[in-house]
């Protein structure tokens, strides 16, 4: 009987440990640090995050084709240079918050690849320019 | 008429207290009066909420502005059908509407069974009534729904252009149907409990409202990927966003409970594990709620912030603490009668089904809730994204896919080698075929070709099931194997509906398999030049810009497409811009895409028009996302195999009164 029950014991260990194991993996691989404008200045260059911040009003320079624009975020405290490339999404306008995700280069600029938007005021999601 | 609302939201709040009280007290004491009584003044809340929602609805359609709820969803412009959805396009409305339907389905559960689960209705209609004082207050404290406007504005605010698509209007009350049946399991699992009442007389009294739920829940989440994809435009369906796991983690474990009953119905095992997994659905449904509108989560559906994800908090904290000290207080009830004998056997694949579920679940709650874990740790915001999920959901999907082919057809209690040999022998060789044969063919991303042969491992122990069935019908002559099919399945609903759903979920899996072709190309072009992309040839032919209201702007753009110099027809993306024509605010215009999908079977053809630019070009994007289509066929699929496994069933029925006449008796 003890023995009988033993064999479960372990059956449903190795999934229990297959599945941590596969959480393990997960978050060593593709885990990303969310920052502000301001913590951000502390990154070194060609690491991957992820940063928060409001478009500043003005600095807005779609590229010609519409694929991508080149612009400011700031947390109130620091401001700093995106360039993004990519299709953009509707909602992007000026003073609304964004979540970028990239690279800095040598010269602190902001490489992004991905650009999320949220409308601030309504529950509705905003998922245009979601990362695939 | 507003204060009529405001007036039985109050009311419906004063009865839920004095309904959770009677039930209780009347149910402790067996006093059929107050026990009587704690169910009418259930019914009445029914009545209550319906009126609420009635005058809701007519603020609506009468464009009562001074509403503010009314005034932030809709506008005068708005078309009526879109103004009635408009009801659940916000939290407050959504909240009504939840609370609307647990009065309805407690209302029906309370009429089936006061007569013959008389004993422990008391406590299920005092455990509904308390979740109902919960809904109720929060609609009269943090989200009042008739808050009025401090001045009556000509115009509404209008409905967020997103929300302004069919599938708007279906996601939602169908995911709130899911979320709210499983509060009936729950409710009745618990009364047992309280009641002391053995068996599974509970689980087979909720059978159909578990199924029920379940479906509609898989349907919600399935209708938000449908929306998503149609609408917001990235070409994707899922992105594993806070809110979206938020409704896929219940479902995860509803699943898991659908399952582990059998084994508790058959084998009396497994007692402790059902009330916990109910329990724990039950908890999941609150929960989405409560991190997406507490601010705990950040998510790209951005929720205003309210207390309302308080309250939900100190709700769940609540829940979880009752059904953890009862479920503890009652272990001696949850003994099982009987031990798992072997490793090869029915039981024991439910439980390795029920454990990979349960660890899916927890995967997708860890990956959700990082960021808020690894700050409170460590002090620094780390995320993770849809590369997490995929990393991990991946492998389990593909185990649970073969699990889905291996666990209805492996022998209770221990599978002999016959058992194997009769049941697997000829779905593995059609797995090894068709593995085979799509290497053949060139397949060679390895995922892929893995959930391929493990689907069709599944579709050929499903078709097996069916042709042996049906067979030993017609094998007497009597029938054909029409009326064989019919027969088999209508007199073994449960098990042939469950095959069907797993015909289903093949079909999805084959569909989210696609994802490893997708492809995309992003071009700005003029009028005349052509993008290429597997095949296919799209012409951009020039923009049209018409006005079709005031608040629209419309930018349609033409697209020839040919395929292998075939003309297969043209696309008519869209760019929309809306106008704000609300004169309290004054907001920016805002730009919403239309994209133009051409599916098949094969693949979906999906063309976003991203921009046009100044010098006459215009920016678009192409995708070609394979399979997609046998993601929602899957679901149909699915909506068949649920019909008919919650069909009233003649031979459920007199299990339900066998085990009602033996708790009776007891």
């Amino acid at each position: 009987m003890k023995k009988n029950q033993t064999k479960f014991l372990v059956g449903g260990l190795v999934i229990v440990c297959a599945v941590a194991y596969l959480m393990y993996m997960g978050i060593k691989e593709t885990s990303v640090y969310y920052l502000t404008v301001s913590e951000s200045q502390k990154m070194a260059e060609g690491k991957e995050f992820r940063m928060e911040g409001t478009v500043v009003p003005g600095t807005i320079k779609v590229a010609p084709d519409s694929l991508g624009a080149e612009f400011s975020i700031t947390d109130k405290v620091k401001n700093i240079s995106i360039n993004y490339r990519g299709t953009m999404p509707d909602m992007f306008k000026d003073d609304i918050k964004v979540v970028v995700q990239g690279k800095l280069d040598q010269a602190g600029v902001f490489h992004a690849h991905t650009l999320l938007t949220s409308c601030p005021s309504k529950y509705e999601a905003s998922e245009q320019g979601h990362p695939k | 008429m507003i204060e009529i609302g405001e007036l039985s939201l109050a009311l419906a709040m004063a009865v839920s207290v004095y309904a959770t009280i009677a039930s209780f007290w009347g149910g402790r004491t067996d006093n059929d009066v107050l026990i009587r009584s704690g169910q009418n003044a259930y019914f009445a809340m029914l009545g209550l909420f319906t009126l609420a929602s009635v005058v809701l609805l007519h603020a609506f359609t009468s464009r009562d502005f001074t509403v503010e709820y009314v005034y932030n969803y809709s506008s005068r412009d708005l078309a009526m059908f879109y103004t009635i959805s408009a009801f659940w396009a916000g939290q407050k409305g959504s909240l009504l509407l939840w609370a609307w339907m647990l009065s309805l389905f407690g209302t029906i559960a309370i009429l089936q069974n006061r007569k013959k689960n008389r004993h422990i209705m008391p406590y299920v209609t005092g455990i509904l009534s308390a979740s109902l004082i919960h809904f109720s207050s929060l609609m009269i404290f943090a989200s009042p729904v008739f808050e009025r406007m401090s001045l009556i504005p000509p115009d509404g605010h209008g409905l967020n252009p997103m929300l302004q698509n069919p599938g708007m209007i279906f996601h939602p009350p169908t995911l709130y149907i899911g979320f709210v049946g499983f509060a009936i399991p729950f409710a009745f699992a618990m009364a047992a409990l309280m009641r002391r009442q053995e068996g599974d007389v509970w689980i087979r009294s909720t059978r159909r409202w578990t199924i029920f739920s379940w479906f509609f829940l898989l349907m919600g989440n399935l209708l938000g990927a449908n929306w998503a994809y149609v609408e917001l435009g990235w070409g994707g369906y899922w992105a594993w966003d806070p809110v979206e796991n938020a409704s896929f983690m219940p479902w995860l474990v509803g699943t898991a409970y659908l399952h582990s009953v059998m084994i508790q119905e058959k084998k009396n095992m497994l007692k402790f594990w059902n009330v916990s997994l109910v329990a724990v659905t039950f908890c999941l449904t609150m929960f989405g709620t409560f991190i997406t509108r507490s601010g705990l989560i950040s998510s790209v559906h951005s929720f205003g912030a309210s207390t309302v994800g308080t309250q939900f908090g100190f709700f769940l904290i609540l829940v979880v603490v009752f059904s953890v000290t009862l479920i503890a207080m009652r272990r001696d009830m949850l003994q099982s009668e009987n031990q798992l004998d072997s490793i090869l056997s029915r039981e024991s694949s439910f439980l390795f089904n029920n454990l990979i579920l349960l660890g899916a679940a927890f995967a997708v709650m860890w990956g959700t809730t990082f960021p808020m874990i690894s700050e409170a740790v460590r002090g620094v915001k780390i995320t993770v994204g849809p590369p997490f999920f995929n990393i991990v959901m991946v492998p389990i999907g593909l185990f649970l896919l073969v699990l889905t082919g291996l666990c209805p057809l492996i022998a209770w209690r221990k599978a002999s080698l016959d058992n194997l040999k009769r049941n697997f022998l000829l779905p593995f060789l059609a797995a090894v075929l068709g593995g085979a044969a799509m290497l053949a063919l060139g397949m060679r991303e390895i995922m892929a070709w893995l959930f391929f042969v493990a689907a069709v491992f599944v579709m050929a122990t499903i078709v097996m099931e069916f042709i042996r069935g049906v067979r030993s019908r017609t094998a007497g002559g009597k029938e054909n194997a029409v009326t064989g099919t019919y027969n088999l399945v209508a007199r073994n609903k449960r098990r042939y509906g469950g095959y069907v759903i797993h015909a289903g979920m093949v079909a999805m899996f084959v569909g989210f398999t696609g994802n490893v072709w997708n492809r995309s190309v992003e071009a700005s072009v003029k009028p005349g030049q052509q993008v290429k992309i597997g095949g296919y040839t799209v012409t951009y032919m020039g923009t049209e810009y018409t006005k079709p209201k005031p608040s629209k702007e419309k930018y349609a753009a033409t697209l020839l497409l040919e395929q292998d110099g075939q003309k297969l027809g043209y696309l008519r993306p869209e760019k929309n811009i809306y106008h704000n024509l609300d004169q309290l605010t004054d907001e920016m215009p805002m730009p919403n895409s239309e994209v133009a999908i051409r599916s098949t079977l094969k693949e979906d053809l999906y063309v976003i028009f991203a921009a046009l630019n100044e010098d006459h070009t215009a920016t678009i994007k192409v995708l070609i996302n394979p399979l997609v289509i046998w993601l929602w066929i899957g679901g149909f699929i699915m909506g068949v195999g649920t019909l008919i496994a919650m069909w009233p069933d003649k031979r459920e029925k007199k299990l339900l009164d066998a085990a009602l006449a033996q708790t009776t008796s007891a």
